[in-house]
């Protein structure tokens, strides 16, 4: 990762991934049938990815929440038919709660403490691969050599607990009824999907 | 429209390539396929910022020390399926380093007969030797007293979550004025404040009240409050929604439903020496719902002031909350550039 790219990663990471779950909840509600959340989620990122630069930005989530309706402007305009209802529906979306919520203010024990939970509700396996990555700092090469597992192994592994993360603090800090559904699975399936996906 | 892949399928992709970068750096064919990747789709680009700013996110884990023990940060239903037991778990982590490693988190192992205890706007977890937790609340203490036959905590003051850890042949017992709380395994929250008679909610599994000269035993089942109040006392239920609100706390939050402002600026004064002030008694009366950061009622005072078209004044510890002031505005807008 260059040095840019890494502070573009770390401004990302304290504007605007805290306010991801708000942004999903009103997406929710107020996008028009057939314009998912996430995918307006995922756009509206890279949006935030390619500027040039982000130093302008005061109100992190005000302007976060005025590029996801740009993006869904853009959704409804692409579409051939616009239903009428859905012209209406943008009006609505020119309140956004980009009042701060008081949710939002996390002192950072406390965030320290949900990564903590987080880790811990990972599948085994991935857990204990990420918390030697994570937590003990270890390089993928030396986890393997530890767990007897492929690199490749733990690489997937190393996936598996981010996109846990992604769920899991997206999604306001729990996702358990997915979690459970997929654990075994997971863990069956993990070394061969390594293996189909070794990338070199 | 064709085939699209799922945000999810992208997330996938997203979460692969960042474990792969976090392996080490990419050779040039393989940062060519990752370019090839991101020009394949408007979404990517945006989806593996996010996986990087998580991946770095969980770089802070390193905080936890060398010592963390996963285990102590279960949940409380978590499938012990294949699990690593507690002691497995130390061992592949380095050894019991966990008193000293988790101290990042206020958190410490206690010997026989210690007491742990919290400052004002203090939360903290304290692991207890069988895989029992107990989350302490702001201005708390316990005493712990664990024996062969018995794993016995007195809650001197204050709040605590207590998750007990399943066993049958040593009861779980909390002490409080004198009642005993017990069980094989709960998630159970106690309180006990100056003024108040001690409440006891139960979250999961069965607590067992025992007799007192004034009242009877009765057991207490999952979603049920009983205030220790004597001959009079009775079981509640509690819905699954406001015993979540009712445990708000233990995520650094406070949950109003309707409470008046004045009540929920005296919940804000067991959390710090700042004191919200409501002078007006009609806006000390407005009803309060919502969600607030504990530690902050600086933010929650202007939440509301927001709300209720009042003005906030911050005068060293004191926020003054008054109507009629100036509105509190539109949000601010910005300048909004894209390509």
């Amino acid at each position: 990762m260059s040095a840019a790219d890494r502070e573009r990663t770390r401004w990302f990471l304290r504007n605007i991934l805290p306010h991801e779950a708000a942004l999903r909840g009103w997406l929710s509600r107020s996008a028009p049938a057939g314009v998912d959340p996430d995918d307006v989620i995922q756009e509206s990122y890279a949006i935030l990815a390619e500027l040039e630069t982000v130093d302008a930005i005061r109100h992190s989530r005000a302007y976060l929440f005025q590029v996801a309706r740009s993006v869904i402007m853009r959704h409804v305009r692409r579409a051939r038919i616009v239903p009428i209802h859905t012209v209406d529906d943008l009006e609505r979306l020119d309140q956004p709660e980009s009042a701060a919520s008081p949710e939002q203010y996390a002192i950072d024990r406390d965030e320290l403490r949900q990564l903590a939970r987080a880790i811990a509700a990972m599948p085994l396996k991935t857990r204990e691969a990420f918390i030697l990555r994570r937590v003990r700092d270890l390089p993928q090469r030396e986890i393997a050599a530890r767990m007897r597992i492929s690199e490749n192994t733990v690489e997937t592994h190393i996936s598996r607990g981010i996109l846990f993360l992604i769920d899991w603090f997206g999604r306001g800090g729990n996702k358990r009824s997915q979690t459970s559904r997929n654990m075994e699975a997971e863990i069956a399936s993990i070394d061969g999907r390594a293996r189909n996906q070794s990338r070199h | 429209m064709a085939e699209r892949e799922t945000s999810r399928d992208i997330d996938q992709a997203a979460s692969d390539w960042t474990a792969r970068l976090d392996r080490g750096p990419l050779p040039p064919e393989g940062e060519d396929a990752l370019q090839a990747w991101l020009r394949g789709d408007p979404r990517r680009r945006g989806a593996l910022l996010r996986a990087r700013a998580m991946s770095m996110m969980s770089e802070s884990a390193q905080a936890l020390g060398p010592g963390f023990d996963p285990v102590a940060f279960e949940e409380p239903g978590r499938a012990r399926f294949a699990g690593l037991s507690r002691r497995q778990a130390l061992a592949w982590t380095g050894g019991v380093a966990a008193a000293g490693a988790l101290a990042a988190l206020g958190v410490a192992l206690p010997a026989a007969g210690a007491v742990i205890s919290t400052e004002r706007g203090e939360i903290r977890l304290a692991p207890l030797k069988d895989g029992s937790t107990v989350l302490l609340n702001t201005e708390t203490r316990i005493r712990v007293r664990y024996s062969r036959g018995e794993r016995r905590v007195t809650l001197l003051k204050g709040e605590a979550y207590f998750s007990v850890a399943r066993d049958e042949t040593r009861p779980f017992v909390v002490e409080v004025d004198g009642r005993r709380l017990s069980t094989a395994q709960a998630g159970f929250r106690v309180r006990k404040l100056d003024a108040d008679p001690v409440d006891v909610l139960v979250n999961q599994g069965q607590v067992d009240v025992g007799a007192s000269a004034s009242a009877n035993g009765l057991a207490l089942t999952a979603n049920t409050g009983l205030i220790l109040s004597g001959p009079a006392e009775r079981p509640w239920s509690v819905g699954p929604e406001a015993v979540t609100r009712e445990l708000a706390w233990r995520d650094g939050k406070l949950a109003f439903e309707g409470e008046s402002l004045s009540q929920a600026a005296e919940a804000f004064a067991r959390y710090s020496d700042t004191r919200i002030q409501i002078p007006d008694p009609a806006l000390a009366r407005e009803p309060v719902t919502g969600l607030f950061a504990a530690n902050d009622p600086a933010g929650f005072s202007r939440a509301i002031a927001r709300v209720f078209d009042a003005r906030v004044e911050q005068d060293g510890d004191k926020v003054v909350l008054t109507r009629g002031g100036p509105r509190g505005g539109g949000l601010p807008q910005e300048v909004f550039v894209t390509k």
